[in-house]
């Protein structure tokens, strides 16, 4: 498992169009994908659940991979949470 | 643990209970209250302070100020530093009663902030209490979608994927109300456990994602008949993959299974999928099964109880019987 904070430094926050990006790319992983803000856990794979996290520009929130493929998972996933992909 | 600051009790009541600060506007956003129990220093006052707890709100009414006022003045200002000195998120002054320069001294000196209210003591301590267990009370979010489905809260939940919001989709359509999608705030209300949206802004509610389609607005598709904004959650209907239930689901309805969710046993019901299988039509079912069972109507125990009522009559076998067999 791994799970680490991430911030987020995507323009204007996690809005739908990263989020829907990274609901997909975490699709096409087998592990299990959870964000956790200010306490609040939710499944990465889901589109609604992200959204309603409100994660803003500058926010930190925490990443956890946890499955065969979560080395992967964990590096591309946390790209776009920073805005690099 | 959860607490409320004295500066978010005093932004969410301040025109409610009229609330103006005393002292120490600075201090209000430092102090954390941590409980509803109120305290009233009466007893604290007249010099008895065992079982002080400094987590709790201090009320200052009527009874306190007299008291003080038939106390010298070197013994007043000796209690009044005692009771500041164990310490208290903050002190409310009911009434709007005016307080001896010894307690501003004190709430200067400990950081304490000094609120005033123009209430009654006891309407207000009633008041403040049941606002600070609603801010208190433990919360939980849960994977899984919420529907009011003939006044009866069905939480569906389940692996991503099962079905869940189209099954929403699908009983709205049948004019239930829906409540919450994908992320539901669960808050325990006494024996109760309350299921909202865990939205940010109002605006950003009631909105479903169908896969393939993107999110879709429901209150603004289907109307303010189709929404509500929290519902209390009564039944637990889990959506398993059929493989996954390995057979075991209810056959009859006797035994009846329940899941706890913040220490509260909800009945839960697994429904194992199949192609074909109408989900909503069986959560209707569920529903008004459950609201039968309110009113003392419990059908699977009826039918096993005639059942077991005629085989008891029954006769057993006759030789003659064997014999025809032959």
């Amino acid at each position: 498992m791994i799970k680490k904070p991430v911030k987020i430094l995507n323009e204007n926050g996690l809005h739908a169009l990263p989020a829907s990006r990274f609901v997909k790319l975490a699709d096409k992983f087998e592990c299990n994908v959870i964000l956790e803000k200010e306490g609040v856990e939710i499944n990465g794979k889901s589109i609604m659940g992200i959204l309603t996290l409100a994660c803003e520009k500058g926010s930190t929130v925490i990443l956890t991979c946890e499955g065969k493929d979560e080395k992967e998972a964990f590096k591309a996933l946390r790209k776009i949470l920073e805005g690099q992909d | 643990m959860s607490f409320v600051t004295v500066e978010t009790l005093f932004k969410d009541k301040k025109e409610e209970f009229s609330l103006e600060v005393v002292v120490g506007e600075s201090y209000l956003r430092d102090k954390k209250i941590s409980t509803y129990d109120i305290f009233r220093p009466g007893l604290a006052l007249a010099g008895y302070t065992g079982y002080f707890l400094s987590e709790r709100v201090i009320i200052i009414g009527r009874t306190e100020v007299s008291y003080l006022k038939t106390l010298t003045k070197q013994l007043r200002n000796q209690r009044v530093a005692e009771i500041m000195k164990l310490g208290t998120p903050c002190v409310i002054v009911a009434k709007k009663l005016s307080i001896g320069d010894k307690f501003k001294e004190e709430a200067i000196r400990r950081k304490i902030p000094i609120l005033r209210t123009p209430m009654s003591t006891t309407p207000f301590i009633h008041k403040l209490s049941t606002y600070l267990a609603y801010k208190l009370a433990p919360t939980k979010f849960i994977q899984g979608t919420l529907v009011d489905i003939y006044g009866v809260g069905v939480l569906f939940m389940g692996k991503p994927g099962t079905g869940k919001s189209e099954c929403a989709l699908d009983l709205i359509e049948r004019g239930h109300r829906f409540v919450a999608d994908d992320l539901v705030k669960i808050v325990q209300r006494g024996d109760i456990l309350v299921g909202s949206g865990a939205e940010k802004s109002a605006q950003l509610k009631h909105y479903i994602e169908v896969r393939g389609v993107g999110l879709v607005d429901i209150y603004r598709i289907f109307g303010v008949k189709s929404v509500r904004s929290h519902k209390r959650i009564e039944i637990v209907m889990e959506l398993v993959l059929w493989d996954e239930t390995k057979g075991d689901f209810e056959r009859v309805g006797i035994q009846g299974k329940n899941k706890k969710i913040l220490g509260i046993e909800i009945p839960r019901i697994v429904i194992p999928l199949t192609p074909g299988k109408n989900v909503s039509v069986i959560a209707e079912v569920v529903a008004m099964n459950y609201l039968l069972k309110l009113r003392g109507v419990h059908p699977a125990k009826e039918y096993n109880e005639e059942l077991k009522r005629i085989l008891a009559q029954m006769e057993a076998p006759t030789s003659r019987y064997d014999e025809e067999i032959e």
